[in-house]
């Protein structure tokens, strides 16, 4: 079953043509990276599935994005209810000014939920889903800025799963991470591919291979190439992909 | 150039000297057998040492380049094909010792010029150099069709081989009195036939790291 289904999308900043006629289809429960050197248009992309870029004057859309089935950019689409399909953590951990309870519970609050038993059952559940309840079991009332850089970005996918997407999009999460805490994110997401289907920003060639199934090669607004990660990274079929994953350029 | 880059020419060079050696022990060995030169068999016997410490020497620039390095792709291909084809050059080179021990280890074994004429040993020892040095073109060149020839004539040395079983177990029933000697040409058959073989084995790892075919086990010809 299809879960992200993208069909001839152009996207435009003003007069620049960022993408070009991109078509890509993501099936359920897969982890799916782009890759591609800055400026391809990978996070463009990546925003445009939760609609992210309608927050930037002078963006135009052409073409159909559909997630379950349903078109995101239809008329009458709310925002507001696609986020909450489609979640999505950041390059840089951003969690809220709040206790790491209230972090996890806040998309359940914003959302009118005010049954406090169902809120607390769901962000026990959402922190334990980021491997995140041993470390802050203790402490849950305590700010989330007394966590550490790889703990802060646990809770914000455990924030964004409290709300219990279908997508789970991730621009660079683990690129201001060390090894042991980028090693916990890159874990975390084998795992959560079992519930969520995942796309994955990196510009680290190794977690691309080691996190996806499938992986797309962007370059200059163009999707070069979108197959098997194993593919991609033992035969891929376009020269580009090959020079650019073996670092003979970009 | 990058790092890696460089890491990856050294490497092949390696390859290239090591292969060069392999081809001049196997040319050597045979030669040595062909004209009973026991001189040449010992120069033989003395550079078996030096073709091992290539091996060492690549498998240990492979395994740096896989953990340092990651590499993916035509890389990763190129990496993984020189470990196998280390491995294939090595045991080739064993066997070129093992033709020339036949004449070190048998000071006063005589071949009977007839049966080494009617089993075709030097059309079988040309053979084995010729399948080597066409599996060097490839690889340096970087052309896998220069390769494909080498499936085609691994059936020749086979089929030399076989035939030469026969002759010489017929001349043996002539000639029992120069069965200790045939025996010993038999070996040196059979190590030819086995050369044939990786050589065979070179040319898949050729395919693989050039056009990223698996041709092992495969119907090549």
């Amino acid at each position: 079953m299809l879960t992200i289904d993208a069909k001839n999308v152009d996207f435009y900043y003003s007069d620049f043509h960022a993408l070009k006629n991109i078509n890509l289809e993501v099936e359920q429960n897969k982890v799916v990276a782009f890759i591609g050197p800055s400026g391809c248009g990978k996070s463009t992309f990546l925003r445009i599935l939760n609609r992210m870029n309608d927050l930037i004057d002078g963006t135009r859309l052409t073409g159909s994005v559909l997630i379950e089935g349903e078109d995101i950019y239809a008329p009458g689409v709310y925002v507001d209810e696609l986020r909450k399909k489609v979640g999505m953590v950041f390059q840089k951990p951003n969690p809220f000014p709040k206790s790491i309870f209230e972090n996890v519970a806040y998309g359940l609050r914003v959302n009118g939920i005010k049954d406090n038993t169902f809120i607390e059952e769901r962000v026990i559940e959402s922190i334990k889903s980021a491997a995140l309840w041993d470390e802050v079991k203790d402490k849950l009332k305590k700010s989330a800025f007394a966590l550490s850089g790889g703990q802060q970005q646990r809770l914000c996918i455990a924030r964004a799963l409290a709300i219990s997407p279908k997508v789970l999009l991730m621009d660079e999460p683990a690129s201001a991470l060390d090894p042991i805490s980028t090693a916990k994110i890159e874990e975390l997401i084998y795992e959560l591919k079992k519930d969520y289907t995942i796309v994955i920003v990196t510009h680290n060639m190794q977690q691309a291979s080691r996190v996806s199934d499938k992986t797309a090669y962007f370059y200059l607004g163009e999707l070069i190439e979108y197959d098997a990660t194993t593919r991609i990274f033992t035969n891929p079929k376009e020269i580009s992909t090959q020079n650019y994953i073996t670092g003979r350029f970009g | 150039m990058r790092h890696l880059e460089q890491e990856l020419v050294t490497l092949r060079q390696d390859v290239i000297d090591m292969w060069k050696l392999v081809i001049s022990q196997v040319a050597n060995s045979g030669d040595a057998v062909l004209s009973f030169d026991k001189d040449l068999a010992t120069k033989v016997s003395m550079r078996e040492k030096k073709v091992d410490a290539y091996e060492l020497k690549i498998d240990s620039e492979c395994e740096n380049i896989i953990a340092l390095h990651q590499p993916v792709a035509i890389d990763l291909r190129f990496v993984l094909a020189v470990l196998k084809i280390n491995s294939n050059l090595e045991r080739i080179a064993d066997f070129a010792y093992g033709i020339s021990r036949v004449l070190i280890a048998n000071p006063t074994v005589i071949l009977d010029a007839e049966v080494i004429s009617d089993t075709k040993l030097r059309i079988m020892i040309d053979q084995v150099n010729k399948m080597l040095a066409q599996g060097l073109d490839a690889f340096e060149n970087e052309k896998s069709d220069f390769a494909a020839a080498i499936f085609s004539e691994d059936y020749q040395v086979d089929e030399i081989n076989n035939d030469a079983a026969k002759i010489i177990a017929n001349y043996i029933q002539k000639n029992p009195d120069r069965a200790y000697e045939c025996l010993q040409l038999i070996a040196a058959f059979r190590k030819l036939e086995r050369i044939g073989d990786h050589c065979s084995n070179i040319a898949e790892e050729i395919f693989f790291y050039l056009d990223a075919k698996v041709l092992k086990h495969a119907q090549k010809i």
